[in-house]
C-alpha cells in the first residue's frame, strides 16, 4: 500500500510543521518530493459563477504553467475546476480527499481523478480503504490542503463556505492567504470580500501570487505572463481603423463588462439580427465566447 | 380509417318472414350496434309505427371493422323505405347520428364523408343541418341539411323541397384553443434575440427551444407565435379541418379552420395522446398540431419515451399509427416550440439569485433530453432574466417593439417566397409537398441553397469551431435560407450564415 509516515524524509515538511499533521498519508500517484516544493492551495465555493470559472481558468492555467503545484479538495465548482485549469496548462496538480483513498468523491469525477493520476499528480489522503466522507473529514481535509501549501487563493466564497476554513487554517499555520474580488453584489464575493477586509493579498493577476513564490519560496520561473488586455485578435480588432465598425464598439462594450445579446441590441438600437451575425463573426474570430447567455472577450 | 374513408353499403331487409327482431351484421363495434335503440326510438317519435317484423341490417363490406353512430340515418332511411314505400334515391349519401326525439345530432367527420362522396361520384349527400356547413365545404356535391326524421321522411316522399346547403366562413372557424393575439409582440420588453428567432421560426416553420430561468418570459413568447404566424392557405386550411373534422372538434354550424392551431399539451401526457393510437387509432396532439404549433411548456419534465416518439414524425410529417385493429397514418407537420430551464433549480446563470444545484443534477437534468431530439430542434434561444420595471420606463425603447402584425407581414412575403420556391416539386410528383424551408431534405438544400464561396467559407470554419454535427450543419443552411428569404435576398449571404450561427445548439458545462 502507498503510504508515508510522518516521520519519513519524504513526508512533506510544510505539512510536518503543523500541530496536528496526519500520522500517515495514504496517496495515489507517483511520489516526487519535487512536486511538494512550491505549492499554491486554490480553493473556493462549489456554486462558482461563470465569473469564477474564468478567472480560476485564467489565474490556475498561467500559475501552472509557471510550476507552482496546485493543491486542492477534489470538490466539484471551484475546486475541480483549479484541478483542470492546472492540467490543462500542463502543470501538477494534488488533490486531498475528505474520504478514504480507495474512495472517489464525487464519484462522477472519475475522468478528472485519473487525468490528475495520468499527468504526474497524487491523490492524497490521511484516511485508509473505503472510509465515505462525513461532515467532519471536509474540514479535517481542509487543514491538509492549508498545510502543504506556501500561500492559499480564495477564489469565490458564500458567507459560509468551506474554502473560508481553509483559509482560515492558513492564517493559522503562518501561510499567505490571497483572495480574487469579485463583485460585491455577488452571493460569492461576501466571504472573499471578508477576507480582503481582514488583511488577505488581492490578486488581480497571476502576476500577484507569482511575485510572492519568488520573494518568499526560492521559486524561479523564466515564464513571462500575457498581459490581461486580451488576446491578439481582439487587439487587431480593437485597432483597425479610426472610426469604430459596430464590431469594436460591441468588443469595447463586452471588456468593460459580459453582455447578453438583447442589451448589446438596446444600447446601440440595432436589431437583433445584426447584432447576433456581428457576434458570430466574433465568436469565429475567436474574440468572445459565448457562456451562459453573456458574451466574454476572451 | 384514419383520414381514408372507405365507401359502406348499408343493406336493410324487412322480412315478413321470422320473429320480429333488429339485427346489424358485418362487424359492427358498440357504437354502431347500439344504433338498433337509437333508430327504434327515433322512428316511433316520428310518427311512424316501427314495423313489428324481422330486420337485418348488413353493412358491406362485411370483414371491416365499423365504428361510429353516422349509421343511424342509413338505417333509419331504410327501414322507413320499407315501412312507407318509397324509393331511396339513387346516388345518395346518408349520413348522420340519430337523437331519441327524431332529430339529427351535429356528426363528427362530415368533411371526409363529403370529400369521399365526391371522389366516389355520388350526387346527393343528407347530412344533419348543424354538420351541413361542413359538407358543404365541398364543392360539386349537392350538400342537403336534414333537421330531424319527420323531415327527412318529408324529403323523400316528395312533400318539402331542399334548399342546397350554401358554404358560409363561420366565426366558429377557430380552432379551439389557438390563442390567437393572446400576447402581442410589442407587449414583450427586452427579449430582442428571442423575438428574432421567433420571427424566423413562423417565417421557415422551424422547430425552436427557449431555454430561461422562471419569470424570464419563455411562456409568453411562446403564447405570442400565433399573432406572427400567417394564416392556412387553402390547401392548409382543408388539411386541418379534415384532422379536425374526424377529431369531432369542429364545432356545430363550424366551417373551414383559418387559424394554425396551437396545442400545449401538459407534462403529463401519455405518449398516445400525444403521437395518436388507441384501440381505435385516434389522431393525437402531433396530428391536432398539424400545419400549426405544438408546445411543450417545461420540454424537460416531459417523459423520455414520450418524448422520444416524437423523433420520427418531427422528421417526416407524418405518423403511421399500427395496432392489431388497423394501420393509420395521420399528418403531423407541426412547429415544435419547447421551453425548458436552464437547470432544475431554474437559476443557472441567473444574474441574482444564486443557482443551488450540483453539476450532477444539473447533468441529470439535461440528459432527460436525448440529443437526437435536440438535433431536431433548429432554433436554440436563451432567453435571460430581464427586469421588465426598469426597460418599461426606458421610453426609448418603445420606438423599437413592433407590433404581432408588421412581423406577421414579413413572415407572410417570406412564405410566399417559400411556396414559389417549391412549387415546381409539386409537378414531379404530387406526394412531396413542401410548404417551408424547414422540410427540405439534403437534396433540396443542395438545389435551393446556394451558398457564396465566402459564405461556405464562413460556414466550414464554424463546422470546426464550433463542433456542429452534420444535421446541424444543414439546419444552419436552412435557417439562413429562412433569414435572406425574410430578407427578400436572393442569395444566401455571409451575414445570414453568422446570424444563423446565433441559435447552434449549446453546450452545457457541466461535468
Amino acid at each position: 500500500m502507498n503510504q508515508i509516515i510522518k516521520e519519513d524524509s519524504r513526508y512533506p515538511s510544510l505539512l510536518r510543521e503543523i500541530s496536528d499533521a496526519p500520522k500517515i498519508l495514504y496517496y495515489k500517484g507517483n511520489w516526487n518530493p519535487e512536486l511538494f516544493e512550491h505549492c499554491l492551495a486554490v480553493v473556493g465555493t462549489r456554486r462558482m459563477t461563470s465569473y469564477g470559472r474564468r478567472v480560476t481558468e485564467q489565474l490556475v492555467g498561467q500559475i501552472a504553467a509557471a510550476g507552482v503545484t496546485i493543491v486542492s479538495g477534489f470538490m466539484y465548482g471551484i475546486d475541480a475546476t483549479a484541478h483542470k485549469a492546472a492540467l490543462n496548462a500542463g502543470g501538477k496538480t494534488i488533490a486531498v480527499m475528505p474520504c478514504g483513498i480507495d474512495v472517489i468523491h464525487p464519484e462522477y469525477q472519475k475522468d478528472l481523478y485519473n487525468e490528475i493520476l495520468a499527468n504526474g499528480g497524487v491523490i492524497l489522503s490521511e484516511y485508509e480503504g473505503t472510509f465515505l466522507p462525513t461532515l467532519w473529514s471536509y474540514p479535517k481535509r481542509n487543514r491538509i490542503v492549508a498545510g502543504l501549501c506556501q500561500a492559499a487563493m480564495v477564489v469565490e466564497a458564500g458567507e459560509n463556505s468551506g474554502s473560508l476554513i481553509t483559509a482560515n487554517f492558513a492564517k493559522k499555520f503562518g501561510r499567505k492567504v490571497f483572495a480574487v474580488p469579485g463583485q460585491i453584489t455577488s452571493t460569492m464575493s461576501q466571504g472573499t470580500m471578508q477576507l480582503l477586509q481582514e488583511g488577505a493579498g488581492v490578486v488581480t493577476s497571476a502576476k500577484d501570487i507569482l511575485d510572492y513564490f519568488r520573494q518568499n519560496s526560492g521559486f524561479f520561473s523564466s515564464l513571462s505572463l500575457a498581459s490581461k488586455a486580451g488576446s491578439p485578435t481582439t487587439k487587431k480588432i480593437l485597432n483597425s481603423g479610426s472610426n469604430p465598425t459596430l464590431e469594436q464598439k460591441i468588443l469595447e462594450q463586452l471588456r468593460a463588462e459580459p453582455k447578453e445579446a438583447d442589451e448589446l441590441a438596446r444600447l446601440f438600437e440595432t436589431s437583433a439580427a445584426q447584432i447576433g451575425s456581428v457576434l458570430s463573426f466574433l465568436e469565429l474570430s475567436g474574440a468572445v465566447v459565448k457562456e451562459g447567455s453573456k458574451y466574454y472577450v476572451s | 380509417m384514419g383520414l381514408e374513408s372507405i365507401g359502406i353499403d348499408v343493406e336493410v331487409n324487412v322480412a315478413n318472414r321470422g320473429l320480429p327482431g333488429f339485427d346489424i351484421v358485418g362487424l359492427p363495434a358498440q357504437s354502431v350496434d347500439e344504433s338498433k335503440e337509437r333508430v327504434r326510438t327515433a322512428i316511433s317519435n316520428s310518427h311512424v309505427e316501427f314495423p313489428q317484423k324481422k330486420i337485418t341490417v348488413n353493412l358491406a363490406p362485411a370483414d371491416v371493422p365499423k365504428e361510429g353512430s353516422f349509421y343511424d340515418l342509413p338505417i333509419a332511411v331504410g327501414i322507413l323505405g320499407s315501412v312507407l314505400q318509397f324509393e331511396i334515391p339513387k346516388k345518395s349519401l346518408f349520413f348522420g347520428e340519430l337523437s331519441l326525439d327524431g332529430s339529427l345530432r351535429h356528426t363528427r367527420g362530415t368533411l371526409l364523408l363529403a370529400l369521399f362522396a365526391k371522389e366516389a361520384g355520388f350526387e346527393k349527400l343528407y347530412v344533419p343541418a348543424e354538420s351541413a356547413n361542413e359538407a358543404a365545404i365541398v364543392q360539386g356535391v349537392a350538400v342537403y341539411p336534414i333537421e330531424n326524421l319527420e323531415h327527412m321522411i318529408a324529403v323523400l316522399l316528395g312533400k318539402v323541397r331542399l334548399a342546397l346547403a350554401v358554404y358560409k366562413e363561420t366565426a366558429l372557424s377557430e380552432v379551439e384553443g389557438a390563442p390567437l393575439g393572446e400576447f402581442d409582440m410589442a407587449e414583450i420588453l427586452g427579449q430582442e434575440m428571442a423575438k428574432r428567432a421567433m420571427e424566423i421560426a413562423a417565417a421557415g416553420g422551424h422547430n425552436i427551444l427557449f431555454t430561461g430561468s422562471p419569470g424570464a418570459g419563455k411562456t409568453m413568447l411562446a403564447r405570442a407565435l400565433p399573432g406572427v404566424l400567417p394564416l392556412l392557405s387553402e390547401e392548409e386550411s382543408l388539411e386541418v379541418s379534415k384532422v379536425y373534422s374526424v377529431a369531432g372538434y369542429i364545432p356545430p354550424g363550424g366551417s373551414l379552420i383559418r387559424v394554425r392551431p396551437f396545442r400545449s399539451p401538459h407534462h403529463t401526457i401519455s405518449q398516445i395522446g400525444l403521437c395518436g393510437g388507441g384501440t381505435k387509432p385516434q389522431p393525437g396532439e402531433i396530428t391536432l398540431a398539424h400545419r400549426g404549433v405544438l408546445f411543450l411548456d417545461e420540454f424537460n419534465e416531459f417523459p423520455r419515451s414520450v418524448l422520444e416518439a416524437l423523433r420520427q414524425p418531427v422528421e417526416d410529417g407524418r405518423i403511421t399509427i399500427s395496432r392489431s385493429r388497423g394501420r393509420v397514418t395521420y399528418p403531423s407537420r407541426f412547429m415544435l416550440v419547447a421551453s425548458a430551464n436552464p437547470c432544475p433549480c431554474g437559476f443557472l446563470n441567473h444574474p441574482k439569485k444564486a443557482c443551488k444545484c450540483t453539476p450532477r443534477e444539473i447533468h441529470q437534468y439535461h440528459k432527460r433530453v436525448s440529443g437526437p431530439i435536440l438535433d431536431r430542434i433548429d432554433l436554440h434561444i436563451d432567453t435571460p432574466d430581464v427586469d421588465v420595471q426598469e426597460l418599461a420606463q426606458d421610453a426609448s425603447l418603445k420606438r423599437f417593439l413592433e407590433s404581432s402584425i408588421v412581423i406577421q407581414q414579413r413572415v407572410t412575403e417570406a412564405r410566399k417566397i417559400q411556396e414559389e420556391r417549391f412549387v415546381s416539386l409539386r409537378e414531379v410528383s404530387r406526394r412531396e409537398t413542401i410548404h417551408t424551408n424547414t422540410e427540405m431534405k439534403n437534396a433540396h438544400i443542395k438545389k435551393y441553397c446556394a451558398l457564396s464561396r465566402e459564405a461556405e467559407g464562413i460556414l466550414l470554419r464554424a463546422a470546426q469551431g464550433f463542433q456542429l454535427s452534420a444535421r446541424s450543419y444543414y439546419k444552419v443552411i436552412k435557417i439562413a435560407r429562412t433569414i435572406a428569404d425574410l430578407e427578400g435576398a436572393d442569395r444566401i449571404a455571409p451575414g445570414h450564415i453568422a446570424e444563423a450561427l446565433q441559435y447552434r445548439p449549446k453546450a452545457y458545462g457541466a461535468t
